[in-house]
């Protein structure tokens, strides 16, 4: 009896105490959303509203005008990260896991090496190899250097994920006669296909969230994604933070996403990448 | 051994079977069987090589060139007017001096270990008691737990961003509770200040971290089997013995490899600093990748910067033999389809 109290009385004190964590968690991004209504009076008057005062989209349309050109650039680098992780990931993935070749172990110890080189040693020379490439200030170059935060972690996750099918599968097709480039389009793609869409999210996400690339690779171009769009608002002395506050929101809206769309791959991805990578 | 096992006629059995079978004449017919299965093993490595090719020429472009060419870079002479070119005049080891006498330098170095340390203990302290806290059956944890991983998914530069308004001198949150509350009575410079701007730092970085570790942890604790948990509760342990005896020394390879992973992370941070201090002030934020991209990027010494960013890859690869290590049961791993 006093023993199920007990618990029971645990139990509420550790939700209690997980709610404790979520607004911790939690508050940051709240902020942003109250921000984001606030008048520019508001805002500077000294004091910060837990709720919002006198709400406004006066920010909003602010943004959507400055701000809509950087969004739709951020997608083009993030869905352009995303597919060519795939295009490399995958196949590279596969053939770490299911072929038997001489390059295999120092293949993965360098994605495992590639994964520690922080991004500022690449931005460095990038930016000049990119010059005498030219690469600099375009497209191309962005996402290929974005890709650097993907493309190891997928081939990773990826491998770990073709371990888990039975060589059976490919056995199967290749004596019904499928060519090698069959039996991985055809039937192995299609079965990978969670882990696949894990490894994109991320690139995505990857692709969405860079800011290192952005700020070294495209100087003072045409080209200017979200995360660049910011730091410029914050650049000046007098902060305009209702403007701020609404391109953050708009940054943060596919991570809101794949958190509701894609939630259980995303969980799966974190775990599997870091502790099998 | 993985070699060996794929060689065509090594113990194939078909070359046996047609040799007993056919007798003395079989000599040729076995050479042509041989050959056939010689070109599908051949096929098979050939589509192996092509599977990988994209992903070797882009490591070759995207890691090791710029890599090599940090190093060549670190020992130049360089200025804005070499960068359209490929290679500068030899500087000797000019560059690395320069760091090693650079005060902004030196203090960033020193700023990198104590962000990275303290960021890790926050981290993984706060982290590993909302895994705790996650493995107990409470109402609303599997809506906890898949809320708590938002600071993992945004932006980093967003972060920066957000902590910037918050910690504001004036309108901004933190301060506005520490006055709400009772604490402060003056609302806390914390960015200006040089002195907090660190911990500033340190607490969005922690803030952002959380949720790695947490859910880290988190799996690793519920692979822990039941029964072992039973028997440390039959033997009479407490809470604090089971937890310290029993389970820590279950998940440590998890823990080693978070740690391992957190560290890897936070010598790398740059988007957040940048965003919420600019490194500042008078560089009391300034750690080895902000201070590394003023020199190249703002001053243009793009030497001087590769030699910081030499520091900083060496500093980065102290752990990769015990990544590598850690890892050793996934590198070894192989289940050949191609046999």
């Amino acid at each position: 009896m006093t023993r199920l109290d007990s618990s029971r009385s645990l139990r509420w004190l550790c939700t209690l105490a997980a709610a404790l964590a979520l607004v911790v968690v939690l508050f940051p991004v709240y902020a942003v959303i109250v921000g984001s209504f606030e008048s520019t009076q508001t805002l500077f008057s000294g004091t910060f509203y837990w709720l919002p005062h006198a709400a406004t989209l006066a920010n909003y349309s602010t943004v959507i005008q400055a701000q809509s050109g950087h969004v739709l650039t951020s997608l083009i680098v993030a869905l352009g990260t995303a597919a060519l992780a795939l295009i490399v990931a995958v196949p590279a993935a596969y053939a770490l896991s299911k072929y038997r070749l001489r390059v295999t172990v120092v293949l993965v110890s360098s994605l495992l090496i590639c994964q520690i080189v922080p991004s500022i040693v690449l931005a460095t020379s990038l930016f000049i190899v990119f010059h005498w490439t030219h690469l600099v200030n375009s497209y191309p170059g962005l996402i290929i250097a974005d890709g650097t935060y993907a493309i190891p972690f997928a081939i990773l996750v990826l491998r770990a994920f073709f371990f888990s099918l039975p060589n059976e599968v490919m056995q199967a097709a290749r004596v019904d006669g499928a060519s090698e480039w069959q039996t991985f389009y055809r039937i192995v793609v299609p079965l990978a296909r969670s882990a696949v869409i894990t490894v994109a999210v991320f690139a995505f996400l990857n692709g969405w969230g860079d800011f290192i690339f952005a700020l070294t690779i495209l100087s003072g171009s045409g080209i200017e994604p979200i995360t660049l769009g910011i730091y410029t608002y914050l650049g000046n002395y007098s902060t305009d933070w209702g403007a701020v506050m609404a391109s953050a929101a708009f940054a943060m809206v596919p991570a809101g996403v794949m958190l509701v769309l894609a939630q259980r791959y995303i969980a799966s991805g974190l775990t599997a990448g870091s502790v099998v990578g | 051994m993985s070699y060996a096992d794929m060689k065509p006629g090594a113990g194939a059995p078909a070359h046996t079977i047609s040799a007993t079978r056919q007798g003395s004449t079989s000599h040729k017919t076995g050479g042509t069987q041989k050959t056939g299965h010689l070109t599908a093993w051949r096929r098979r490595q050939l589509a192996g090589w092509l599977f990988l090719a994209p992903a070797i020429a882009y490591i070759l472009f995207a890691f090791a060139l710029p890599i090599v060419y940090n190093v060549m870079l670190s020992f130049e002479l360089t200025s804005p007017a070499t960068i359209g070119h490929f290679t500068a005049p030899f500087a000797g080891l000019a560059n690395y001096r320069f760091i090693l006498n650079d005060p902004t330098s030196t203090t960033a170095i020193i700023h990198t270990f104590e962000f990275t340390a303290g960021s890790l203990a926050g981290q993984f302290i706060i982290g590993f008691a909302l895994a705790l806290l996650f493995t107990v059956r409470f109402p609303g944890r599997t809506v906890g737990r898949s809320l708590v991983i938002i600071p993992w998914l945004l932006p980093l530069i967003v972060t920066g961003v957000i902590f910037k308004f918050l910690f504001q001198l004036e309108g901004g949150a933190v301060n506005q509770l520490l006055i709400d509350i009772g604490i402060a009575h003056h609302p806390i410079d914390w960015l200006d200040n040089p002195h907090l701007a660190l911990w500033t730092i340190l607490i969005a970085n922690i803030w952002l971290g959380v949720p790695f570790f947490t859910l880290l942890l988190y799996s690793a604790l519920q692979d822990v089997p039941v029964e072992v948990k039973e028997a440390a509760l039959m033997d009479g342990a407490g809470p604090w013995q089971r937890l310290r005896l029993v389970i820590v020394p279950i998940i440590m390879p998890v823990i080693e490899i978070t740690f391992l992973l957190g560290f890897v992370f936070t010598v790398k941070v740059f988007d957040l600093v940048i965003g919420l201090t600019g490194g500042g002030p008078a560089n009391a934020t300034q750690l080895i990748t902000t201070w590394s991209y003023n020199l190249s990027f703002q001053q243009f010494s793009f030497g001087e910067g590769a030699a910081l960013n030499n520091i900083l890859l060496v500093l980065a690869l102290i752990c990769a033999p015990l990544y590598l290590l850690l890892s050793r049961d996934s590198l070894r791993r192989s289940s050949g389809a191609a046999r």
